[in-house]
């Protein structure tokens, strides 16, 4: 451990010699590696040395991993308890099992191991994963509560102790007040992430999200920052007052200068991965070193690295996700969380560990003073900030908001590691210092985390109705705000915003060309559209786990006027399976959090959503007799396996077509043919006629029509019958939606191959035994089996 | 384009639109180049098609219902008055409004044309009622493929027994509007930008 923690250099010497001969490595080991003979090695001695580092950084992590596994066990733990309360009383054991072993402090955590290894994959994450839009369009009051509310918590907190400090009784008089200050600078640091995860559950104004998640990353920058420029000034004799304004200029530059090194590199990423479709394999790899890559050159230039790699990410994120396959997507994101998970969690077991041992100084004055400022400056600089800039926002902040971004300012890793740089000579009270932070850390992750949801559900329930909700309410509002997303979507998105705009040309107009590779259609909805596996989608509608139409059972039970009167736990029932199974409303935010991707959810809803209608849109196609099977025009371009484009169109659908899908043109066109699938006339009330006359036919009728119409196929060709094509009439009466899947791209032949000759395509046959079906409607063999 | 911004400004006289429905150049101009985005067959209507190339209204649970609110019965086309005027009724009502004018046309936005406007969401057949079957449709389509059919039915069934006052099984527009009396129609169906 010893070596692994404070000696890095020779650590990664070590690691990096790859093929060297034992023998020249030798040389290298400290003392505390024990001398190996030259000779034949002997099989069965143990040979520790030779493997120590990597041997206990992977031990670690492995530790770390079970840890995690074991909260877990218990279902609700989780919830209660944020994991990092538990990952620190796991190092807090760990500590005290290596303290009690050894009888010596268990080894601190390097600050290089985490300012260069473990602290930007964690940013990295929260960088890839913000959602640009919202963080832009709020970028104001984000800039100013990151910003302005440090500054802010530094300085008063800074200020406030100096005063405590000149109180003589409490033995703090040697503390200077740049000490002071630079104390103050780095316990400002919030690491909201354990207030995030709460967010999950409550409903809170979207804009909370944002701005909580904004802040936290802007806010960490900016703690570095500052730190670095108070230790300068700690450092230096004598202080002029233009060595104050250099100090502030100092502070813009490191800034700016690391977010223009971020987008640049960000850029560059972008494209490289317009040309790497023939590598697919790597591609993950040029992201996380290109990212890895503006961290380290942006410190290299002392500019902050976190300000780069959060940039980077940003810019690099809208163009890779198109660039890049659907499968590197995902291991992207996959071994970003996993990266950023494994960082946090080793953060917080040396957190417990150090805390065991020898450096401390305990100072009861100092350290509840400085607990006692942190929260007061926390909840004053929220109140304030929030009051000056309600005036400016359209969505004012309440209190309850208010409150969750004042309390949930927990303090985490960064100021743990902060501590540990300041440099003894300069701060001979150093102990004191490290004893204050950690009490302050543990305070705020384990007293503010694990409250932080019951407030915040007191909060809710006290003011919300208090009267029964009808059961039909939630319902109702459901319907509202499913409607207002709905028309807000046709609106657009708008900024009120002149520069969004103008950026948003600019995007289009070259960056887009520049960087990505085919231009294809771009929100990230579209992107989902893609990622519906088809083959996802036909095993759903052969399990009969669409969703139905409300069939002819249900309807023919209903009795008119016999409504009863329903008991308080079936009307509680009735309200916990809608609150349960009702849409969610689609977020522009996803929900942020660390350990896992929440993406999945609405993934699934939108898959239920999309297969719904094409369903209900597939039976309004049979039922329309214009429809005519023609030989679908040709698609022109290679695309990648989309729903719609694999299904045979009728002729007259796709002529609409025929106008916009050019390759490289309009960025909808692969949306075209999607919505002609989907559009096909669907006027409601003859929906609604359609569905009342089928429940009055007999349902089986449409899987006869398939049968027949596979059947008929299958003596025109030679080609080996896809078994999974076929439907399983035994199930249900579903018939799948489209053709077997083929993954990747579709060729042209694909397309234009005559429909006698290849593959089934069941929509356009089923349409044209639609009509020969209602002839066929009296004949016996028609009979459903 | 048949219309560039400033013709249509001119052409089309705006000032109609932005005293019909309050709405400000701006925000006209906005939705304008927004609709011409949309219509890519450049004919100056959008039709359904138009719409359902809208991602997002095509994974909304209420997508279809959506489009159809902007078509007028029977028609295929809408123009980009027939657009703003269904936009209209999503305009956050402005307390100065709430007092003037008491002898004009009711504005799109009041609170009961929104509700209106919801109502017909719902009332496909357009009998005025609610029936049954359409709240079934509507619930179905909202809610995810877990609950059975018989759940879904007790729940409209509750639903319609919570708002129906006259015996008659099905919502009627006044017990429609009864049954939302407390809940805050003007703010849930009010787009800001559409000031």
């Amino acid at each position: 451990e010893k070596l692994l923690l404070q000696a890095p250099a020779r650590a990664r010497g070590r690691l990096c010699r790859a093929g060297a001969a034992p023998g020249a490595a030798r040389g290298e080991r400290s003392a505390a590696g024990s001398r190996r003979r030259p000779g034949p090695a002997r099989h069965g001695a143990l040979d520790y040395p030779h493997v120590q580092i990597p041997f206990e950084i992977t031990l670690w992590i492995l530790l770390a991993s079970l840890a995690k596994i074991g909260f877990h066990l218990y279902h609700k733990l989780p919830s209660i308890v944020p994991e990092s309360c538990l990952l620190i009383l796991v190092g807090l054991l760990l500590g005290g099992i290596i303290f009690g072993a050894e009888e010596k402090s268990p080894p601190v955590m390097n600050s290089d191991v985490f300012f260069l290894y473990l602290l930007p994959p964690i940013v990295l994450d929260a960088g890839y994963f913000m959602p640009t839009r919202l963080f832009f369009e709020n970028f104001g009051t984000i800039f100013w509560y990151a910003v302005v509310g440090t500054l802010w918590n530094a300085i008063g907190i800074g200020i406030s102790l100096y005063g405590i400090c000149q109180i003589s009784a409490f033995g703090l008089t040697d503390i200077t007040l740049l000490q002071n200050l630079l104390f103050g600078s780095l316990i400002s640091a919030v690491d909201p992430v354990a207030v995030l995860a709460v967010f999950e559950n409550i409903h809170v104004n979207e804009q909370l999200y944002i701005l909580v998640f904004g802040e936290s990353l802007l806010n960490d920058a900016i703690t570095v920052v500052l730190y670095n420029l108070f230790k300068s000034f700690c450092q230096m004799r004598t202080i002029k007052v233009i060595d104050i304004f250099a100090g502030i200029a100092n502070f813009f530059i490191v800034g700016i200068g690391g977010v223009l090194i971020g987008i640049l590199l960000g850029f560059v990423a972008a494209f490289t991965t317009r040309f790497t479709h023939k590598i697919r394999v790597i591609e993950p790899l040029f992201v996380f070193l290109y990212s890895y890559l503006s961290y380290i050159t942006a410190e290299m230039f002392h500019l902050s690295g976190i300000m780069a790699i959060t940039s980077c990410a940003m810019t690099m994120n809208k163009y890779v996700e198109e660039n890049v396959s659907q499968k590197s997507y995902t291991t992207i994101k996959y071994f970003m969380k996993m990266l950023s998970s494994v960082s946090e969690t080793l953060i917080f077991i040396f957190m417990g560990v150090s805390t065991v041992g020898k450096n401390h100084e305990w100072n009861w004055a100092f350290v509840s003073f400085t607990l006692l400022f942190c929260l007061i400056w926390r909840a004053l600089g929220v109140f304030v900030l929030t009051q000056i800039i309600n005036v400016f926002r359209t969505i004012p902040l309440t209190f309850k908001d208010q409150f969750i971004i004042a309390y949930g300012g927990l303090r985490g890793a960064i100021c743990f590691s902060l501590v540990f740089l300041l440099p003894p000579a300069v701060f001979p009270r150093k102990k004191l210092f490290i004893t204050a932070v950690i009490v302050v850390i543990f305070f705020t992750v384990f007293i503010q985390g694990i409250t932080i949801r019951p407030l915040v559900e007191f909060l809710d329930v006290k003011r919300s109705n208090k009267k029964q909700p009808a059961v039909s309410e939630e319902i109702y509002n459901r319907f509202f705000d499913h409607v207002k997303t709905g028309i807000e979507d046709v609106c657009g998105h708008w900024g009120h915003n002149f520069w969004r705009d103008k950026f948003k040309k600019f995007d289009n107009k070259y960056l887009r060309r520049l960087l990505i590779r085919e231009n294809q259609p771009k929100s990230s909805i579209v992107s989902l559209y893609k990622k519906l596996e088809i083959k996802h989608a036909i095993e759903m509608a052969e399990s009969g786990m669409i969703s139905k139409v409300p069939s002819s059972v249900s309807l023919s039970d209903y009795h008119e006027g016999k409504i009863k009167p329903l008991s308080p736990t079936e009307m509680e029932n009735m309200r916990e399976i809608l609150t349960k199974n009702l849409y969610q409303i689609r977020h522009r935010t996803m929900s942020y959090n660390r350990h896992s991707l929440a993406a999945d959810a609405s993934e699934k809803q939108a898959k239920e959503i999309l297969i719904r209608r094409r369903h209900s849109l597939r039976e309004s196609l049979r039922k329309t007799n214009s429809l005519s099977r023609e030989r679908p025009a040709a698609a022109n371009t290679k695309r990648f396996l989309s729903l719609p484009k694999n299904t045979k169109l009728p002729e007259k659908l796709r002529v609409r077509n025929k106008t916009s899908s050019r390759v490289g043109d309009s960025s909808d066109s692969d949306l075209d043919a999607a919505t002609t699938v989907l559009n096909l006339r669907p006027r409601a009330g003859k929906i609604l006629r359609e569905q009342r006359l089928r429940q009055q036919r007999p349902l089986p009728e449409f899987r006869v029509e398939w049968k027949n119409e596979v059947d008929g196929s299958q003596d025109g060709r030679g080609e080996q019958q896809d078994p999974s094509t076929l439907p399983q009439p035994s199930i249900g009466f579903r018939q799948p939606l489209l053709t077997r899947p083929r993954f990747g791209t579709l060729s042209r032949e694909d397309l234009t191959a005559d429909h006698g000759s290849a593959r089934p395509m069941p929509p356009p046959r089923l349409v044209r035994q639609a009509s020969q079906g209602d002839r066929q409607r009296n004949k016996p063999e028609n009979q459903p089996y | 384009k048949m219309f560039s911004d400033t013709a249509f400004v001119r052409d089309e006289s705006q000032e109609d639109i932005t005293t019909e429905h309050s709405v400000s150049h701006s925000q006209i101009t906005r939705l304008y180049s927004r609709f011409t985005s949309l219509d890519k067959g450049e004919n100056g209507t959008l039709s359904r098609e138009d719409f359902q190339r809208i991602p997002e209204l095509a994974i909304n649970p209420l997508g279809d219902r959506i489009i159809n609110a902007f078509f007028p019965e029977g028609e295929d086309q809408v123009n980009f008055r027939g657009f703003m005027r269904t936009l209209a009724h999503f305009r956050p009502i402005e307390d100065n409004e709430k007092s003037k004018d008491q002898n004009g046309p009711e504005p799109l936005n009041s609170r009961s044309n929104k509700l209106h406007f919801a109502f017909r969401l719902y009332d496909l057949d357009k009998d005025d009622k609610i029936s049954r079957d359409e709240l079934l449709q509507v619930l179905r389509m909202m809610v995810g493929v877990n609950i059975s059919d018989e759940q879904l039915g007790s729940i409209a069934d509750r639903t319609i027994q919570e708002a129906d006052q006259d015996g008659d099984s099905a919502i009627s527009f006044a017990e429609f509007v009864k049954v939302l009396e407390k809940v805050d129609v003007e703010q849930k169906m009010s787009i800001r930008f559409l000031h």
